[in-house]
């Protein structure tokens, strides 16, 4: 230590100048490096187009009125819109549940015939807690349920990816369960495929314990997770908690999704995830879709999110 | 300077640039597409390398504080992305391996020896240059 205070003169000051120069101009060139890297590596991967590209779209809570958003049949329309303009008609749409505010004819009615304005060839679903209030999914399965089997899960093959749809919202407690019946279906779907086929799965609750003491996750998932472990790519992709969330556990990734309708706290943020009043203007900036897309050769799918903004 | 000193700056030149590399190879292979996280991995691999390069060239001394708090920056951001998130993204434990290990060490390594060239300069010779 000196007691005389540091000054500087013009030279050293032109010479941290230059330093600082050079640590900016290193920096910003060797983000182009990594950047042109990353395309390249992106373009050899897109010679031609990806192999499977979907859109997610999730608790539009047809039938919901409040504060939070006093319009979500104008906010799932935009949506929809959204996913109309994406510049490309995506492969197939998933709404990953909470398609109804409280699982009412109507309000199925309603869901059911405004997504009828997606372009797209396919439209999946799964359900939520939302849409099986009074009767176990019955209502859900008259509207949605053609083609599945057991409570309505479902698999599929496309493009290459084994898609498999999850109802892990019925027989809940406190969090979202699956039960013997589904393990078991799920254990025998996957069984045949060979270890490097992509796995999808859809859910409305999550897969991974996001934050439990809310409901966030699924009691039985682990067993059903272990049906999946030896698979090279496993994206698991759920609605309910209104937020973009990810995490990864080895080989497979998590991916919470967005709502159309209203967002909703982050975990622990007070003491119950209840619908959040947003400032005006601030709403569609918290609600959007999500566009997937699958390249062969590639573990990882590419998620993009989108506002409603 | 001194070879010690000589030593720990290669040091920190060295550690910066293997973390640098790990966020270069994750960004490159699908962190890219991971929203925040995707851009915080290309900036703290840029800075890292601009940092080694001037750092191994005898830079002044702020460069190696700057070494030091991106790679702690480095170390906080790592330990939210494992208990409460970071940008909503989330991963556990050493995962995905050997990156995460390998950055993690790399990044302990880059404040240690810039704490050692501290010390090492507070109870040695005083730096000449302007700090």
């Amino acid at each position: 230590m000196t007691d005389a205070p540091h000054t500087m003169s013009r030279r050293q000051l032109i010479r941290h100048s230059a330093w600082f120069g050079a640590a900016v101009g290193l920096a910003v060139a060797g983000g182009e490096v990594i950047s042109h890297v990353a395309g390249t590596a992106d373009a050899a991967r897109v010679q031609s187009r990806p192999a499977l590209r979907f859109a997610q779209i999730s608790d539009s809570h047809i039938g919901f009125s409040g504060k939070a958003n006093p319009d979500v049949v104008g906010s799932f329309s935009r949506a929809i819109d959204r996913i109309n303009n994406l510049g490309y008609a995506p492969d197939f749409v998933i709404h990953t549940g909470d398609l109804t505010h409280l699982a009412t004819p109507d309000q199925f009615d309603q869901v059911k015939q405004m997504m009828t304005g997606l372009r797209t060839p396919h439209v999946f679903t799964v359900p939520g807690e939302h849409d099986s209030v009074d009767d176990a999914g019955q209502k859900y399965r008259s509207a949605f349920g053609a083609g599945t089997r057991g409570d309505g899960w479902y698999s599929l093959d496309i493009a290459g990816v084994h898609v498999i749809a999850l109802v892990n919202t019925l027989n809940l407690k406190k969090l979202g369960h699956l039960g013997v019946e589904q393990l078991d279906f799920l254990a025998k779907d996957v069984a045949p495929l060979p270890s490097d086929t992509p796995i999808i799965v859809f859910s409305h609750i999550p897969l991974f314990a996001m934050y439990p003491n809310w409901g966030w996750g699924t009691d039985d998932a682990t067993e059903a997770l272990s049906h999946l472990r030896r698979f090279s790519s496993v994206t698991c992709l759920n609605g309910h908690v209104h937020q973009v969330f990810s995490k990864t556990e080895g080989n497979v990734t998590f991916y919470s999704g967005t709502t159309t309708a209203y967002p909703l706290p982050h975990p622990g943020d007070g003491p119950a995830p209840k619908p959040v009043t947003l400032p005006a203007g601030k709403l569609h900036d918290a609600l959007g879709i999500r566009e997937v897309s699958y390249t062969r050769g590639q573990n990882a799918l590419a998620l993009k999110e989108r506002t409603l903004q | 300077m001194t070879f010690a000193g000589v030593a720990t700056r290669i040091g920190i030149a060295v550690t910066l640039a293997v973390s640098g590399i790990s966020h270069a190879y994750l960004y490159i292979h699908g962190y890219q597409h991971i929203p925040m996280i995707g851009t915080s991995f290309i900036v703290q691999a840029s800075v890292s390398f601009a940092l080694a390069a001037l750092v191994l060239l005898g830079g002044p001394a702020w460069l190696r504080w700057a070494a030091a708090m991106l790679a702690g920056g480095s170390l906080v951001a790592f330990a939210l992305s494992r208990t409460v998130g970071l940008f909503g993204f989330s991963e556990q434990g050493w995962q995905p391996s050997p990156h995460a290990v390998v950055s993690v060490v790399a990044e302990v390594l880059t404040v240690g020896l810039w704490a050692a060239y501290l010390v090492g300069h507070r109870f040695g010779q005083p730096d000449t240059r302007y700090a």
